[in-house]
């Protein structure tokens, strides 16, 4: 990939949802507005995900009514929501990144399909 | 076409991106368009403790990062569950003094739990959420206890960001109303709360003899405050029709026992963390607690509730000039009210284009002509409902004048309410509206052009033999613009806008504005006289109505007559202290707060002080050259200027005492008795304030007089201002004691007696 390339695609991700995960394992959702060569990743309109606290698990497990971690109990998995909290604009910087992910919508998908053909 | 399900897909492109981020050079960015450097000094950086509210410290792990140690069941001896009520007032009123929730009320661990996640229902909101309930018997000093005090100062809470949210005020300056998306159960009905506080006060009755006695009755006078309390701000703006002010006093009386009782409490101070940061919807950088003093926030409280009680001798209407009185003098009041109260007083002043929740505003600004410029004018007696046919000049009137009332309501009714912002908003607010007076005055002038031939006005013959009209319209706004440059004048000596070394030039321009504003009164008088010379000719003729001019028109002359007093006792004191500070400038003593270096100078100082007025057409601005002269009274010697101010402020102390003698307010002709006693008391004190001051510059003025005297006997130099006097001057912040009154700078002048000069 060229400088150009590069830029270009950058450029296309510009304003499209990215989910940052950072070293801590939270996890950044936000509209993504600005990148440098230290891959630093400015997200605006963010919401900070947590995974959910043990403790949380453990009452979803025993089965106790919580209706924040909105659990299920279904034999042996048992599913509970990460929280979440709007955080803003924020600036995840480079080194504490370790994934990052575009959200697509299945006709985005298609799309960039269709393309590489 | 088939349907597609819109749920979005994550795609790992962390290699992609990561090769393409790599491709750029040092400092080159990609970007969105709109997207502004500014902008991104703004974002939170993440992993920075000073920044991420939600980073974790290298000691901590991850599940203690939201989850506190803090056990929501245990039980809490009663002296601690008073420790935690007196812990949370304190941080009530610290949101009250405009601290952000998450920094006081939001660190408590207990309210948390009741506000987060949002309840839907009464009961959901309790400390045992998402604990496996119903094993152990619940100990009730705090699931009962305690809850109904959590849960009905949330209520509180909510009544009183209801209100302030509505009204006008500054966010962080004055107050914080982010709520972190939480809710402060507004959507629940007072009245269960007071049905809990009920349960938990007769509970509390029930303990007597298994609690120690202080502590029980010091927990049941919380929770009476807290019902007292919560019943005084639900009443909020319908003070109006219920005119209650028991349960504010009921709250003011049981203060002394709150602050007698709080020693009993022991502080739980786990039940407070910070960590709930983490969990607010939050776009500032972590902030640390708020620690307000339970002596501090009792007196906070005490102001307030005190304030609450007063400001209902507000709401009885008796024209616009006295309730301007009342506004000022309450919200004047030092330290000043709560920005609950002030926001309070907003919406009694005016709510739904109603003052007072009684007069409508169209009659509120009628009844302030009629006090200052239209007495028994047809101007406010022409009525389009009485009047239908066009061609009268009647009917054309009460068309112009029903203009008038659109284009001036607001701004009018704006005067009242900008008292209600904080001091240094007042003045910003004010240099910015008195350019619009500007503009309406201007359009006034054209309505009064207009209405004179309707109203066939009688013309004035001047001496010269020119006819000159009475303007009343432009005549009544040029009297409120003139109020608003005193106002930004004397608020900049309150706010000490002003460095030492221009006192002598800004109280020469409060002098000058002082003598337009009486210069303008008395051509409005001239008016009042000549309309009433001829109602007395028509009294004698015994005509219809003469007999009710005759009074508006003498109340009109009182009202003008009052005005006339305090701008006179005001314009007095400024000349006074204008001459005391051109004698000690011009002897160098005064202190200076910029350097010899300065790149500052009179010329550019001048430049901005004037600059809210660079726009106002009348009065003309004040030319440099001019203003320097006046200013340090060129060419007058020494003596002329002594004279000058011992003069004028024994002319000022005797415009004081009969300013004080009028009193506050303006009399009905009735007569009654004290409308508002507590405000008078308040009036009174700032009046006899301003005559310590008044005395204050006499004795200045006098120590000055005899170091020159001194000075000139013992000098006999032919150039007297290179001889340096021995005084030693220091001007008195606002707020010490030395400084009797906001308004009035009085230098204190001694005279130096050790190493004077042979």
């Amino acid at each position: 990939m060229d400088e150009n390339k590069a830029v270009q695609y950058l450029d296309s991700l510009i304003g499209r949802t990215l989910r940052v995960h950072a070293t801590d394992t939270r996890i950044f959702v936000g509209t993504f507005k600005c990148t440098d060569a230290a891959r630093n990743i400015i997200l605006a309109s963010t919401y900070e995900y947590r995974f959910p606290s043990p403790s949380a698990v453990r009452d979803a497990a025993t089965g106790t009514e919580d209706p924040a971690a909105a659990s299920a109990v279904d034999a042996q998995n048992i599913k509970v929501n990460m929280t979440s909290r709007f955080i803003g604009l924020v600036v995840v910087p480079g080194q504490h990144i370790t994934k990052i992910e575009l959200e697509e919508t299945p006709r985005q998908i298609r799309a960039r399909e269709a393309l590489k053909k | 076409m088939p349907l597609v399900s819109q749920s979005v897909v994550p795609r790992d492109i962390t290699d992609e991106f990561t090769v393409a981020a790599s491709k750029l050079k040092t400092g080159q960015l990609v970007k969105d368009e709109y997207f502004t450097l500014f902008e991104a000094v703004g974002a939170l950086e993440i992993m920075d403790s000073k920044m991420d509210s939600g980073y974790l410290g290298p000691g901590e792990n991850h599940a203690q990062a939201l989850e506190d140690d803090y056990d929501m069941t245990r039980e809490l001896a009663p002296e601690e569950v008073l420790g935690v009520m007196d812990g949370l007032l304190c941080h009530e009123m610290g949101w009250h003094m405009g601290h952000p929730l998450s920094q006081t009320l939001f660190t408590s661990l207990y309210l948390d739990k009741l506000l987060w996640p949002v309840p839907k229902t009464l009961d959901e909101a309790h400390f045992l959420r998402g604990h496996t309930a119903n094993t152990t018997e619940e100990p009730a000093m705090v699931h009962l206890v305690l809850r109904a005090y959590c849960m009905a100062l949330v209520k509180c809470c909510d009544f009183v960001h209801a209100r302030v949210a509505t009204e006008y005020y500054f966010e962080e300056e004055d107050f914080v109303t982010q709520l972190y998306n939480r809710s402060l159960l507004s959507q629940f009905e007072p009245q269960s709360f007071y049905d809990l506080l009920n349960r938990a006060i007769s509970w509390v009755d029930e303990q007597r003899g298994k609690v120690d006695e202080a502590v029980r009755e010091a927990i049941r006078t919380r929770l009476l405050f807290r019902r007292e309390f919560l019943l005084a701000l639900e009443q909020d703006v319908d003070v109006i029709q219920t005119r209650s002010k028991e349960h504010f006093l009921f709250c003011l009386s049981h203060l002394d026992d709150l602050t007698k009782s709080t020693s009993l409490g022991k502080d739980v101070p786990d039940s407070f963390s910070l960590k709930i940061q983490r969990k607010l919807a939050s776009t500032v950088p972590p902030r640390p607690m708020v620690n307000i003093n339970f002596d501090d926030a009792l007196a906070h409280l005490k102001r307030l509730c005190q304030d609450a009680v007063d400001l209902q001798e507000i709401i009885d209407y008796r024209g616009p000039y006295n309730l301007k009185v009342t506004i000022w003098t309450l919200l004047s009041r030092k330290p000043q009210p709560s920005v609950y109260i002030r926001s309070l007083v907003q919406t009694l002043i005016v709510n739904n284009m109603t003052i007072l929740g009684a007069v409508p505003v169209k009659d509120f600004l009628y009844d302030e002509l009629a006090e200052l410029v239209l007495p028994s004018s047809i101007l406010l007696q022409a009525n389009m409902d009485e009047i239908e046919l066009p061609s009268d000049p009647r009917f054309q009137i009460a068309k112009m004048m029903d203009v008038f009332v659109k284009r001036l309501s607001q701004p009018f009714v704006d005067t009242f309410r900008s008292a209600c912002l904080n001091r240094c908003r007042i003045r910003r607010t004010v240099c910015h509206t008195i350019a619009d007076w500007d503009n309406l005055q201007m359009e006034a002038k054209d309505l009064d052009e207009q209405l004179r031939t309707l109203s066939n006005e009688p013309p004035l013959m001047l001496a010269n033999g020119d006819a000159t009209y009475s303007y009343p319209l432009s005549s009544w706004a040029y009297h409120h613009k003139l109020n608003q440059f005193r106002l930004i004048l004397q608020l900049g000596f309150e706010l000490s806008v002003y460095a030492p070394e221009e006192l002598p030039g800004m109280y020469w321009y409060l002098s000058h504005i002082c003598s337009t504003h009486l210069g303008h009164i008395d051509r409005i008088r001239t008016f009042t006289v000549g309309t009433a010379k001829r109602n007395i000719t028509e009294m004698a003729t015994k005509k219809r109505g003469a007999l009710e001019r005759h009074a508006a028109l003498q109340k009109s002359l009182r009202l003008l007559e009052r005005l006339t007093t305090q701008i006179v006792a005001v314009d007095a004191f400024a000349i006074s202290l204008h001459a005391l500070y051109v004698l000690l400038a011009r002897h160098r003593v005064l202190p200076t707060a910029s350097g010899a270096q300065a790149y500052s100078s009179d010329r550019l100082r001048y430049e901005l002080r004037m600059k809210p007025f660079l726009q106002i057409t009348l009065p003309e601005l004040v030319p440099y050259d001019e203003y320097h002269r006046e200013a340090t009274l060129e060419g007058d010697s020494d003596e002329t200027v002594l004279e000058r101010a011992t003069k004028a402020i024994s002319e000022a102390r005797k415009a004081w005492e009969a300013t004080l003698a009028n009193g506050p307010f303006m009399q009905d002709s009735g007569g009654e008795e004290k409308p508002a006693p507590a405000i008078e008391e308040d009036w009174k004190r700032d009046a006899k304030d301003t005559m310590r001051a008044c005395i204050g510059a006499s004795i200045a003025i006098e120590t000055v007089k005899k170091a020159l005297k001194g000075n000139a006997s013992s000098a006999q130099s032919q150039d007297s201002a290179n001889v340096s006097v021995n005084l030693r001057v220091s001007i008195p912040e606002t707020g010490t004691k030395a400084r009797w009154h906001d308004w009035w700078v009085v230098p204190q002048v001694s005279q130096v007696t050790v190493g004077s000069k042979t």
